[in-house]
């Protein structure tokens, strides 16, 4: 181990790590036989994120990385967990949303980073990506990148519609009427039936904490509290009077609706930009972005939505080279801006706060500075917000909860009654002590 | 009798029938090739018009080529190595599947021994797992044996079709009759060289229908090398495009690229194998599925 520190010494950002990493639990037999290869699982792309790990073996030639896309998002989860039970074939690090992190956290399925001086890297990172991977006190991940929500909206459609963007829900509602009728073939919004992400952020905007864990087991669900209420009852009425689109995310057709202006804002996450500007470049150009509607006129509370984090796994050999690494990509200036470019949206304070990043004007948004926007919001993110320890499979039956409810065009009250029990019966039968407000 | 009482009146009414078949058969034909129109006709758009043409009409530029040669070259070939995994896993696991499910059926036909029942009876039993469900128990099974990640762990698992050995047994009793069995015995032919002479010609039309069955099943098998892979240079066609669809999704990182016309186009490519293999043994195919529906 001694003879390996030589070499990490070498990185100012690592440091930490490296003088805590004597106290981490892993027995490395293989320090004396030539350098370690650990394994990353993740869905960036592939070939661009493996020179990556080419540019941390150079200042650490005692790891290797082999970087290994086994599969997005909840399809990752399944080989985690099956990998976990087995022992053996999972990877060292792990690319996990935060809104997955808690169920890894809680069953101690990945490492509290801790043991690796992870909690002296707090300061390096935006406060509410910080929250995302502290989970009852400890670490569980280094913050990949984030999604502070804002509004993307037609420029074009507005104009056309004689409107500026809501700043408020209650004029979002009210402009939902005018464009709808300006423009029929134009709604305000989509409201995507299978996106349990987006619904969640924006209860989280509205100041509702429905999931809170105490201890490792100790879950209170309440999906009938005033924020969550405030949510169904603005997007029931939307809904019951026909002002929007309920298409299904990320298909050909929601993406030929989104270039067709079928759907005048999509409030999201702050990676929106890219994935417009690869798919539909006809629209350049048509976008802009400001801060997403409030509850409150004046106030400015957001939420997130995506983002990630990577985490070391128990089941790893390597730990402590693990966290090394996954500490490098996430917080060294060379990883974080390469992860920047790779069109991620930064979780640390130093990029959030660097002018080159501020003034970048972004092409698909008209050449709009819209960092700026993007940057605040990141800082407006309430806290205390808490994913359940099993919100992969709380956000799997929400398409048969909530989603029948938005895709019929119904009041959202009875499809958030269902969603609650799905969750709850759920997590009893997996060992939770679930207590249901209401 | 009925027949020459009102021939006319039969005719015109099986004529009427037949006429509203080919009607109900004409939709099912549209139903069935829709889809493969619209993978047709949208593998030659680019992202930009096939998000903004009619699905079933060409959008502006005919990019087929180029989409494939794409579809060819993205990630360092990727997608070729995908094509010859599932090739491997469908040949060997197939081909494999089919040549057990034939020794076996053939046996459990044909020879009598203890546990016979009982044996075709955990067969039967066997059918109604299904796969989807032995997955995770399968990949725990496979860590213990270090299997996972490399090929075998999809091909060993393709190797056991119960519902081929089943097929099998009841295509032998029909197929091969005891007295030829008997006279190849009696003329000094061994077990073995009776099972490879004659039984097995016999049987080819009930061992191409299992082979098509279970070249389908590993052609499409999806699951399995989900979870048991997790090294992209091994997943079959299945798995690695529905990488490339979750590319092109939301979650966080992804998104950035426009993976959807190598979706299409990927996915064009992949069924043409299997409408080939239909196609050239769909007399075997209809022969098969025939024999042991009726008792002779």
């Amino acid at each position: 181990m001694r003879r390996r520190f030589g070499y990490f010494a070498a990185a100012a950002a690592v440091l930490t790590l490296a003088a805590c990493g004597s106290s981490g639990s892993t027995s490395n037999t293989s320090t004396s036989s030539g350098p370690v290869t650990i394994t990353f699982w993740t869905w960036l792309d592939t070939s661009s994120t493996q020179q990556l790990a080419a540019e941390f073996t150079k200042s650490h030639p005692g790891i290797k990385v082999n970087v290994v896309n086994a599969g997005t998002s909840a399809n990752e989860y399944t080989k985690l967990e099956t990998a976990d039970k087995a022992g053996k074939g999972g990877p060292d690090v792990a690319q996990i949303e935060y809104f997955a992190l808690p169920q890894f956290a809680l069953s101690s399925q990945v490492v509290n980073l801790n043991s690796y001086g992870a909690q002296s890297l707090k300061s390096l990172y935006a406060p509410s990506a910080w929250a995302g991977v502290t989970i009852n006190g400890g670490v569980y991940g280094f913050p990949q990148d984030t999604g502070p929500m804002a509004m993307f909206y037609r420029a074009d459609l507005f104009q056309k519609a004689g409107l500026q963007p809501p700043a408020t829900w209650a004029q979002f509602a009210s402009d939902a009427v005018i464009i709808h009728s300006k423009l029929p073939k134009t709604y305000i919004a989509n409201m995507d039936p299978t996106d349990p992400g987006t619904a969640t952020s924006l209860m989280w905007q509205a100041g509702a904490k429905p999931f809170q864990t105490a201890g490792t087991s100790n879950v209170t669900l309440n999906l009938s509290q005033s924020g969550v209420q405030q949510w169904a009852s603005l997007w029931s009425g939307l809904l019951s009077k026909k002002l929007l689109a309920t298409d299904a995310g990320w298909t050909t057709a929601w993406w030929s609706a989104m270039a067709a202006g079928k759907y005048a804002t999509w409030i999201t996450g702050a990676w929106a930009p890219a994935p417009i500007a690869a798919n539909i470049p006809q629209t350049d150009g048509d976008w802009k972005v400001v801060p997403m509607p409030q509850w409150t006129a004046g106030a400015s509370v957001t939420a997130n939505n995506g983002g990630s984090s990577d985490a070391v796994m128990a089941t790893s050999q390597h730990k402590a080279q693990a966290a090394e690494f996954a500490n490098w990509l996430n917080s060294s200036p060379q990883g974080t801006q390469d992860l920047a470019n790779l069109g991620l949206f930064p979780a640390t304070t130093s990029l959030l706060s660097n002018s080159g990043f501020l003034n970048a004007s972004v092409k698909v948004l008209g050449g709009q500075q819209a960092n700026k926007v993007l940057a605040a919001s990141a800082s407006e993110v309430p806290a205390g917000w808490q994913y359940l320890p099993f919100q992969v499979y709380a956000n799997s039956v929400y398409v048969d909860t909530l989603g029948q409810n938005i895709t019929a065009g119904t009041n959202l009250s009875p499809g958030l009654t269902a969603w609650q029990q799905r969750i709850a019966s759920y997590g009893q039968s997996n060992g939770f002590t679930v207590k249901t407000g209401s | 009798m009925t027949r020459r009482e009102a021939p006319h009146v039969k005719h015109g009414k099986s004529r009427k029938k037949s006429s509203a078949l080919t009607a109900a058969m004409a939709l099912m034909l549209i139903y069935t090739l829709l889809p493969l129109a619209w993978l047709l006709i949208n593998s030659t758009k680019d992202t930009q018009s096939l998000f903004s043409s009619f699905g079933l009409s060409f959008g502006h530029g005919f990019r087929l080529w180029t989409n494939i040669h794409d579809v060819l070259t993205v990630n360092g070939g990727i997608y070729l190595r995908w094509f010859a995994n599932t090739v491997l896993y469908a040949v060997v696991g197939a081909g494999g599947a089919a040549v057990i499910a034939t020794a076996g059926g053939y046996a459990l036909a044909k020879y009598s021994f203890r546990g016979r029942t009982a044996l075709f009876a955990i067969v039967l039993g066997a059918i109604s797992v299904p796969g989807t469900a032995l997955a995770v128990p399968t990949y725990l099974l496979f860590a213990k044996l270090n299997l996972i990640n490399t090929p075998w762990a999809v091909i060993i698992p393709s190797l056991a079709s119960p519902f081929g050995l089943y097929l099998m047994r009841i295509y032998a009793i029909g197929a091969i009759p005891d007295s030829l069995l008997e006279a190849a015995r009696i003329d000094g032919a061994g077990e073995f060289r009776v099972f490879r002479t004659i039984s097995l010609r016999l049987l080819a039309p009930g061992f191409v229908t299992v082979l098509l069955f279970a070249l389908v099943a590993t052609w499409n098998n999806y699951f399995l090398p989900l979870i048991v892979l997790s090294n992209p240079r091994w997943y079959p066609l299945t798995v690695g495009l529905a990488q490339w669809n979750s590319s092109a999704t939301g979650a966080t990182g992804a998104g950035s690229t426009s993976f959807y016309p190598l979706i299409i186009t990927g996915s064009m490519l992949a069924i043409i194998p299997l409408i080939v293999c239909f196609l050239f043994l769909q007399r075997f195919w209809q022969s098969g599925l025939a024999a042991g529906s009726v008792k002779q």
